[in-house]
């Protein structure tokens, strides 16, 4: 399946598991160097990702398929693999307590299923217009506190920059809800033109967007009134990127965006002024695949 | 009014459907009935717009699929939607205004709840309010009995009774043949893709036996079952 996946998204598998491996290594040091934490935080991404495989409908399913015995045996053997790139690198690292810990833990959760998801629905100022913005705040609730704590800490340490940060993790949460294409079904749907489907996309996208930085910007504004014009700058930069990923999504819907598309935006993300050319390429891209599904 | 012209759908070389041609009225409830495989769901997705196909298919209002409630065999929902949002959605899509949605949920679903913990009934029960609150004049429901119940069974009936009488055009399959002598003016059977016989609603019953023992023939009696 993870083969399947990479292809998808472009990459020979062979190449994708290298770029995942570099980008965990490479990430594993930044942590490492970054807080003297490092360790906890490590074991606790560790065995959040091993407890996706609790999951009640997965291992009911193994159940299903194999004896009590077998059963036991493949959930160890998933919970080992999930944890051992982690478990070799703090064994490198020589937090051999740590080690040991994440390996009794992970080897518990591998006799255990639970609910990996929250059913309690989570209120959201956005019911009148679903879904995107819906659904992903409802994915990443989290992370809209900790902006604003950050904010206000910011205004404490008296460090705009900080503020930015906040601010611009805000939009780089919201870029991560228009990644995946919705089912066929919910654009068909639609009683609008390719154009009028996109403008009303966007639109959308920018109220919500606003309303979920609105505090930011406030607080930003008020206190940091004489850098006010960076602040219309970064708004309206990260307006123009969510703009920009809704067009490049539906520029290759149905499918997801390929390595090519991706890597153009990312390089944008350097060179803004490239988005001066990619937004019109994308909207006529997206118009031409969405005319299959609307009028 | 919607009419089929010479319909044909290949995938690949392999054709689904055949050189189509079938006239829908107003004021009608029309059943397809076919094996699994007979080209049900091509068809209802070659109407509704949504796969390409050779032929020509008109409707009265245009375009078509504006005007179109779809009820899929297994209706799709996000993960972290509520069924509220799930209508709601759909009545955007369409620019209705609907109220209070409460107040028109019939099927007395939990519609504060995320719509992808209801079961399968509910699930359909949930898509089928939807197409309605939509306020379509054409509706394609694909399997609108499967997995519901008993109870809901009979509100669906009485919902496509209803919709004839407010002259829309209803188009709907089943495997529950008895679904589809309650609801249907006519009913035609589907076969690799063919048309090959259209029933009115005096000949249901004779319907009904030729399609037993045309499917079961001696089939039970080759399990030898003691």
């Amino acid at each position: 399946m993870t083969n399947r996946r990479l292809k998808e998204f472009g990459f020979e598998p062979v190449f994708g598991y290298l770029l995942i491996l570099a980008s965990f290594t490479g990430l594993s040091f930044f942590l490492f160097y970054k807080t003297e934490f490092a360790q906890y935080i490590y074991m606790l991404i560790s065995l959040a990702l091993t407890s996706k495989l609790s999951g009640t409908g997965r291992n009911d399913f193994l159940k299903l398929c194999f004896s009590d015995r077998h059963y036991k045996l493949v959930r160890n053997i998933e919970n080992l693999t999930s944890a051992i790139p982690f478990l070799i690198f703090l064994i490198y690292k020589q937090f051999f307590i740590g080690s040991i810990i994440l390996t009794v833990i992970s080897l518990i959760l591998g006799l255990s299923s639970f609910k990996t998801n929250l059913n309690v629905t989570i209120p959201t100022p956005f019911y009148k217009k679903p879904f995107e913005f819906t659904v992903g705040f409802r994915n990443t609730f989290l992370i809209f506190p900790i902006t604003y704590i950050l904010t206000i800490i910011a205004v404490f340490v008296d460090n705009f920059n900080l503020g930015i940060f906040s601010f611009l993790l805000v939009f780089v949460v919201a870029l991560s809800f228009y990644t995946k294409p919705e089912n066929e079904y919910f654009v068909w749907s639609f009683a609008l033109t390719p154009k009028q489907f996109i403008i009303e996309k966007i639109k959308t996208a920018l109220f919500f967007i606003s309303i979920l930085s609105l505090p930011i910007i406030l607080t930003l504004c008020v206190l940091y009134y004489e850098n006010i014009d960076a602040l219309i700058a970064f708004y309206l930069l990260g307006c123009l990127f969510l703009i920009t990923i809704i067009l490049a999504k539906y520029a290759a819907y149905p499918y997801e965006m390929n390595l090519p598309e991706v890597i153009i935006i990312a390089i944008s993300i350097s060179f803004p002024p490239l988005l001066l050319v990619l937004t019109p390429y994308f909207y006529l891209k997206a118009t031409k695949k969405l005319q299959h599904y609307l009028a | 009014m919607i009419e089929i012209i010479e319909l044909s759908k290949y995938y690949g070389t392999k054709q689904v459907l055949s050189n189509i041609n079938m006239t829908f009225l107003e004021g009608n409830v029309y059943g397809i009935v076919g094996e699994n495989g007979a080209g049900k769901t091509t068809l209802f997705r070659c109407i509704a717009g949504l796969e390409y196909y050779e032929g020509k298919i008109n409707a009265r209002l245009s375009p078509l699929k504006n005007h179109l409630g779809l009820l899929l065999t297994e209706p799709y929902l996000f993960s972290k939607i509520t069924g509220k949002e799930y209508i709601q959605l759909l009545c955007n899509a369409r620019e209705i205004k609907i109220g209070d949605i409460d107040l028109k949920n019939i099927f007395e679903l939990p519609l504060n709840q995320y719509a992808s913990t209801y079961s399968t009934g509910m699930k359909k029960k949930l898509a089928i309010t939807a197409i309605l609150l939509q306020e379509n004049t054409y509706f394609i429901l694909d399997e609108p009995f499967n997995g519901v119940d008993i109870q809901s069974n009979i509100i669906i009936t009485e919902i496509i009774h209803k919709l004839r009488e407010l002259n829309k055009i209803v188009i709907i399959s089943s495997h529950i043949f008895s679904t589809l002598s309650d609801t249907c003016d006519e009913i035609h059977l589907l076969k690799n893709g063919v048309f090959i016989k259209t029933v009115k609603k005096e000949e249901f019953t004779q319907l009904e036996t030729e399609m037993k023992e045309m499917t079961v023939g001696n089939k039970i009696e080759k399990l030898e079952l003691k």
